[in-house]
């Protein structure tokens, strides 16, 4: 599944991107997701935890992220956390829809939608 | 705090049983720390409504998915293949029933019909019963086959009983061989389609899998 092409992929859900996002700096567990999410996007972009695991669960059998075995810091963390990692196949889906997005605000741009700094 | 969790928690059934093996306690956490963050900000009856929305909205949806996987008509291939077999099974028995009607002289042809007999009644009912069960249920699927045509052979049986009173009786030892056997060439075939297509399956197709 992970051999295809991430182009078959898109468009992602805005949750799925906003989620592949997150884990493309950093492994995280699913509250820290949505706490960064919602940052991000100056909350304007709220997961539930319904959206998140459904979302979750598409992308693990997908194989756009996975689950660590391990916790990244067992010391200060609850051990009942599962944390989620990018995989490589994840981050080339990412990148695509970042670039069919970019294509599309500067489809935007051609068409006057927007001025040439994003107003 | 405790009570919202623990609300939080009951409603998590709306969710498919596998969904919630797999995340409900992942779920549960995350929202226990979001309740504590938004009860921080003074934000629960807002945070409460989203939760909900989100509830809704996504527990449709992996329903959806679950049924699309897991669904009735899920393994057609397979469900066509052991259906044509019963019903190749039970036209052949029919067959050869009423070949054994137009020669009732025979001995051993008669004891022939109390053996089809059993074997076509049972069939039809038994099979579509456990055909139900097998596409609704998470039952073990050689148990279900065994208990269903007990059930059926039984009560076919008992219907004989009843029936016998106001008629001829029967030959007790031949009806009850031809239950017997009937009774074992299905399960029989239950059980040898359950090893060809792998434990956990069934006659009916592998909604596990």
């Amino acid at each position: 599944m992970a051999k295809e092409k991430p182009e078959t992929w898109l468009p992602l859900t805005p949750a799925m991107f906003h989620i592949l996002l997150a884990l493309a700096d950093k492994d995280r567990h699913g509250y820290e997701i949505m706490r960064e999410v919602g940052e991000r996007t100056e909350q304007k972009m709220r997961l539930g935890p319904g959206t998140l695991y459904g979302s979750i669960k598409r992308m693990l059998s997908d194989g756009l992220i996975e689950e660590l075995d391990e916790r990244p810091d067992p010391e200060l963390d609850d051990e009942r956390r599962r944390y989620y990692r990018l995989t490589d196949f994840g981050r080339r889906v990412a990148i695509a829809e970042a670039q069919r997005l970019e294509r599309l605000v500067k489809s935007a741009r051609s068409k006057k939608l927007l001025s040439a700094r994003g107003t | 705090m405790n009570i919202s969790l623990k609300v939080y928690g009951f409603l998590l059934l709306a969710y498919p049983a596998d969904f919630r093996r797999q995340f409900g306690e992942q779920m549960c956490q995350v929202f226990r720390d979001g309740y504590r963050s938004e009860a921080r900000s003074g934000s629960v009856p807002g945070f409460w409504l989203r939760t909900l929305l989100d509830l809704v909205l996504t527990a449709t949806k992996e329903h959806t998915d679950s049924s699309a996987t897991k669904g009735f008509f899920m393994n057609r291939r397979t469900d066509a293949m052991a259906l044509l077999g019963c019903v190749g099974i039970i036209v052949i028995a029919l067959l050869v029933h009423n070949y054994v009607t137009r020669n009732p002289g025979v001995p051993s042809i008669r004891w022939l019909g109390y053996i089809l007999d059993p074997l076509v009644v049972s069939g039809v009912i038994g099979n579509l019963i456990v055909f139900v069960l097998n596409k609704t249920t998470k039952l073990n699927r050689l148990r279900t086959a065994a208990l269903v045509f007990a059930a059926v052979d039984a009560a076919l049986l008992l219907l004989i009983v009843v029936i016998s009173r106001s008629t001829p009786a029967p030959n007790w030892i031949a009806v009850l061989f031809g239950y017997l056997v009937s009774y074992a060439v299905w399960v029989g075939l239950h059980f040898a389609w359950h090893s060809v297509s792998g434990a956990g399956s069934g006659v009916h197709g592998q909604a596990n899998s």
